[in-house]
């Protein structure tokens, strides 16, 4: 299950090993946990009502706003020490919130303001005022099944630890998913508009060095056959012989750009025919099952075109494998691709086999992009890409 | 005549060679890149055996972009005798207005398309070794629509209009002749018509010629 | 969200702003406002603002109190969350109420993202999400100014219509309650009554002043609840940048795709098509080469011609795909050489300290490509300008022509097309074409480098 375990968009997947009646590490730190709860609450439970209440208290005065401000900055270090006991002892795996931006300028009231309205350290406050009779109660619990009730510890543990992770993930994650989602999305867009621009230019390239050379050879080589088609007929019969050739050349390299832009089967007939197509074309005999309802949005068909032609590509050159697989179906609002071969594996992101630039192109659409190489193989790359109906087609020029 | 062919495409730099060759021209040496290009005739200079005319592609490695352009007008600054005849898949009067920045003696700016004219396109070769000049029709049609002195331009028939895209391309007056089928003297009255619209004062050289008209249509 | 509302609020702007088809009434602006619909809607927001405020303070403020006072016991989370469950519910009670009565349309906000199963996942997300502060906020700012406008409207409305139909009152019940008429002053000594029929149309005559102002009081106590609705229940700044985003991206990626299937296609009908013909030609002319050779000539010839158009063909496709020049040299030569290309003259002024990434300046020549392309074929002009010039991180394109005017960005002549292109990569474009001429189209692109 690689997949699931570098799947970044996945929520917190992490599963503690399944309780047994021995004692074990993680059991051990379960109940470091609780023990320390009493402390932590304790301390936690002080400072924010010394905090909240003194600040409250001196709004009346000049000092209270920035007195609260800079409590509500101290609560937001608590939640940190919070989150980093958790991530330690009861193996929660939690992103920090961002930072705040109180560098990024702004007058002394505009930070004083951003300071007062931080949703992590009102959260955090909330999370450690409701701690104290947790820590009390876990405290007491762990302490006198310690002695007493020991062969049902661990089960013990792991309940109480359970609400323990509950609190954290509810209350000390980070709140400003919108913004990530904001960055991300500007990233996606920037990604895509680039590689947009980039594959015009590529393309225009491959036009420029390929056809249009070989075109110009032919249309040098006709007119000279032209000339002398009455003079030397026997030359010139040479020369139609050879732009003959030349014009068979010319389409065929065409005929390759063309398919590299866009094959003109995947518009007509979909992903089946096209990826059956290029598996065709690989050194190695490939099995290609697509299993879809219905054809998907033409952009994403186009970027699972692409994704397969260029692992199919890349099996043909490193793989040394013997044989390939690739898979295609729809799961729920998604639609995975999965691309295997008994090669000799140790295929990675930054090899520089063009594997970094597929995930890029991928999570620019919101995709993923999960390699499972080891080395000596085999190798199964999964890609994921959200499912879009195909609509009327958008008639752009 | 001697020539030197700069041309990243092994394919058409053989055809040139070929084509060349056939209509009895010495092809001194064929190179790949612009710098290899400024080399070799640096390297031919500084053996007094300077080429008579240099056909020079405009995208070359390493950077695949105008080198071309670039190595010929650094020539043409260094070898003002050597002419210099770049082609292209495209045409851009901005290269244009590069290559003919100062003088318009020996240089040439064509269409790769034009080799399919074999005698026209070996023509253009010897009139830029020469010291002429060879402009692309399509250079010569972007640089007419680019002029700020459309008023003027409209006030020509449009047989002189005619008449001016062809010197432009630097053609002789017979060349004109017998491109429109028409007499040399009724030629040469078209050229004096034009002249005297534009406002220039007639020149008899061929390529000083060209040169007062493109300077008029780039002012 | 931000149009949304400023079109819905210049509608609802005042009581004399009428649509063209009611400019026919009799009656000035002013006199008719007491009987509009509109105004009495408004009216009705405003008596039911009361009783709906109160039900709404009372419960979250029982409710978040009574979550507030439990948190120590840990059951007050499951209360607070509830509270801000039945806050979520009256913002889309009064998004309703303002939206049948005040004809302002607020998009719902954000659902509630629930990542994981159970309860606790529901009420941490409850918590964490800001929509949900936001509309208890609004619970508690909504009453305070429900009972101030209530009392305000309902007094002003009361009083106008009772001194209005004062004389009425005083000719049927010229003694009521043993008094001769409203008393205006009285003490031990004098009473003052308001009978003699000056003093009784001078009340009239207030009360219809009073009647006739209610309106537009009436309307500024509801701007307020408007802002309060559109503020505080609508969707928030963030959540509506990342629907744009998405439906963004989803354009870009689109267009790229739609850019390549063209791209195909056109090699394929053109130079492919051409150069299969040409291959033919040439079999043929090989054929015939001996046996008759001027046929195969012909043949020869012909071929020779259709290489030359192919070429011609390619050239022209390679342009539209990308300019090899504009990769080389930028914005400057590659706009002097569509301008060149065009039917019009055009005067062409660049004024960039560097160069934009190649996908912005491939974004800026195709815009100004497509301008020149439409002035050629529609504006009729004689002459044509194009400015490219850089204000802070923005690019800003503007292309004039002195043409027939009439352009429209809202249908057809490919300019809604560009609008969405630019749009996507948060460009704008901005058409101004009177009928008759000038136009100008200004586009503003993201200066990235």
């Amino acid at each position: 299950m690689t997949a699931r375990e570098t799947n970044p968009g996945a929520p917190d997947g992490e599963r503690p090993p399944p309780v047994r009646p021995a004692l074990d590490a993680s059991t051990w730190r379960e109940i470091a946990h609780l023990l320390m709860n009493l402390l932590t609450s304790l301390v936690g439970f002080i400072y924010v009502v010394t905090v909240l209440a003194l600040g409250v208290g001196l709004t009346v005065t000049v000092i209270g706003f920035p007195a609260l401000a800079l409590g509500l900055l101290g609560a937001r270090q608590l939640g940190k020490l919070e989150r980093a006991r958790a991530r330690a002892l009861l193996g929660v795996r939690i992103q920090e919130p961002s930072p705040m931006p109180l560098r990024k300028g702004g007058g002394m009231f505009q930070r004083l303001w951003m300071a007062l309205k931080d949703p992590v350290a009102w959260r955090t406050c909330l999370y450690d005022f409701i701690r104290l009779p947790w820590g009390i109660l876990t405290f007491t619990v762990t302490l006198v099944s310690l002695f007493v009730l020991w062969p049902l510890l661990p089960y013990l543990a792991r309940g109480l630890t359970n609400v323990d992770r509950a609190m954290v993930r509810g209350l000390l994650s980070p709140s400003d998913e919108l913004e990530r989602r904001v960055r991300e999305l500007e990233q996606g867009r920037g990604v895509v508009v680039d590689t947009a621009a980039a594959d015009l230019r590529r393309i225009e390239r491959d036009l420029h060095d390929g056809a249009q050379a070989r075109l110009v050879n032919l249309a040098m080589g006709l007119g000279l056959a032209k000339e002398k088609l009455l003079e030397d007929p026997d030359a010139a019969a040479a020369m139609v012989d050879e732009a003959h050739g030349e014009v068979k050349l010319a389409l065929q390299e065409l005929r390759d750009l063309a398919r590299g832009i866009h094959p003109a089967v995947l518009t007509d007939r979909g992903l089946d025919a096209a990826l059956s197509s290029v598996a065709s074309r690989c050194t190695v005999p490939v099995r290609v099952t697509v299993d879809l309802p219905a054809r998907p949005a033409e952009a994403i068909e186009g970027i699972s075109y692409f994704t397969v032609s260029e692992l199919l590509q890349n099996i043909s050159k490193h793989s040394g494998a013997a044989s390939a697989s690739v898979d295609v179906w729809r799961s729920g609002e998604r639609l995975l691709i999965e691309v295997r071969d008994d090669g000799r594996g140790g295929a990675r992101l930054d090899g520089g086999t063009g594997m970094a630039g597929l995930a890029e192109r991928l999570g620019a659409v919101d995709g993923l992009f999960v390699i499972d190489s080891p080395t000596g193989g085999p190798t199964t790359v999964t890609a994921e890409l959200p499912w879009r109906d195909r609509e009327s087609e958008p008639q752009r020029k | 005549m001697r020539v030197v062919i700069a041309e990243d495409s092994v394919l058409l730099r053989e055809g040139l060679t070929r084509l060349l060759t056939d209509r009895g021209h010495d092809v001194v040496a064929g190179v790949g890149d612009g710098d290899a290009l400024i080399k070799t005739i640096t390297e031919l200079a500084d053996g007094g055996e300077l080429p008579d005319v240099v056909v020079a592609d405009v995208r070359m490695p390493p950077t695949h972009t105008d080198e071309g352009v670039r190595a010929a007008v650094t020539l043409r600054a260094r070898y003002p005798d050597l002419g210099v005849l770049v082609l292209s898949q495209y045409v851009e009067e901005r290269y244009a207005t590069e290559l003919l920045a100062g003088s318009s003696r020996g240089v040439g700016y064509l269409l790769k398309d034009r080799v399919a004219e074999v005698r026209e396109f070996v023509d253009a070769v010897v009139r830029v070794a020469r010291g002429g000049t060879a402009l692309d029709p399509e250079v010569v049609a972007q640089l007419l629509g680019r002029s700020r002195k459309q008023d003027v331009l409209a006030a020509l028939t449009p047989r002189e209009r005619e008449v001016l895209g062809l010197m432009a391309e630097g053609r002789t007056n017979s060349a004109i002749a017998r491109q429109l089928v028409v007499s040399d003297g009724a030629v040469e009255k078209h050229v004096s018509n034009i002249f005297l619209k534009l406002g220039l004062s007639p020149s008899d050289g061929d390529h000083r010629r060209v040169l007062a008209v493109l300077t008029y249509l780039n002012s | 969200m931000a149009t949304h509302y400023g079109q819905g609020y210049g509608e609802w702007g005042g009581p004399g702003s009428q649509g063209a088809g009611e400019r026919a009434h009799r009656l000035p602006a002013a006199l008719r406002a007491p009987f509009e619909g509109r105004t009495w809607g408004e009216f009705c927001y405003l008596l039911l603002g009361l009783p709906i405020g109160i039900v709404m303070f009372a419960c979250s403020v029982t409710l978040v109190s009574a979550g507030a006072g439990l948190l120590v016991t840990f059951l007050g989370i499951p209360v607070l969350a509830g509270a801000l469950a039945a806050c979520r519910g009256f913002g889309a009670l009064e998004r309703a109420r303002a939206r049948g009565l005040l004809g302002l349309d607020v998009a719902a906000p954000e659902p509630l993202v629930v990542k994981g199963d159970g309860p606790m996942a529901w009420i941490g997300a409850m918590l964490k999400s800001g929509t949900s502060w936001r509309q208890l906020l609004y619970t508690l700012v909504q009453f305070p100014w429900a009972v101030f406008s209530f009392i305000v409207g309902v007094a002003f409305w009361t009083t106008g219509w009772a001194l209005l139909s004062y004389p009425l009152w005083f000719w049927v019940f010229p003694m009521f309650g043993g008094q001769g008429g409203i008393q205006l002053y009285g003490d031990d000594m004098h009473r003052v009554y308001l009978d003699n029929p000056l003093e009784i149309s001078v009340t009239a005559l207030v009360g219809l002043l009073i009647t006739l102002a209610t309106p537009w009081i009436v309307r500024g106590l509801t701007s307020v609840d408007r802002l309060l609705v559109y503020g505080l229940l609508g969707p928030s700044r963030l959540a509506t940048r990342v629907v744009e985003l998405e439906s963004d991206r989803g354009v870009v990626v689109d267009t790229a795709a739609a850019d390549l299937r063209r791209i195909e296609r056109d090699l394929h009908d053109g130079a492919q098509a051409r150069l299969v013909n040409l291959a033919m030609d040439l079999g043929l002319a090989k054929e015939k080469l001996t046996e008759d050779p001027q046929a195969a000539a012909r043949m020869v010839d012909e071929a020779h011609g259709e290489v030359k158009t192919a070429l011609q063909e390619l050239r022209d496709l390679a342009r539209g795909i990308h300019p090899a020049v504009l990769t080389d040299r930028g914005l400057d030569a590659a706009l002097s050489s569509v301008a060149s290309r065009c039917t019009v003259p055009v005067q062409v002024e660049v004024d960039l300290p560097a160069r934009p990434v190649p996908a912005i300046e491939g974004i800026a020549y195709f815009t100004v490509s497509e301008l020149l392309q439409n002035i050629s074929k529609h504006a009729r002009a004689s002459r044509a300008t194009v400015d490219v010039w850089r204000v802070e991180n923005r690019l800003l394109l503007q292309v004039t022509d002195n043409g027939i005017g009439g352009a429209d960005a809202a249908h057809g002549s490919g300019l809604a097309g560009l609008a969405a292109r630019l749009d996507a990569v948060d460009g704008v474009l901005v058409v101004d074409s009177p009928p008759g001429g000038p136009t100008r189209i200004t586009a503003e692109l993201p200066w990235r480098t």
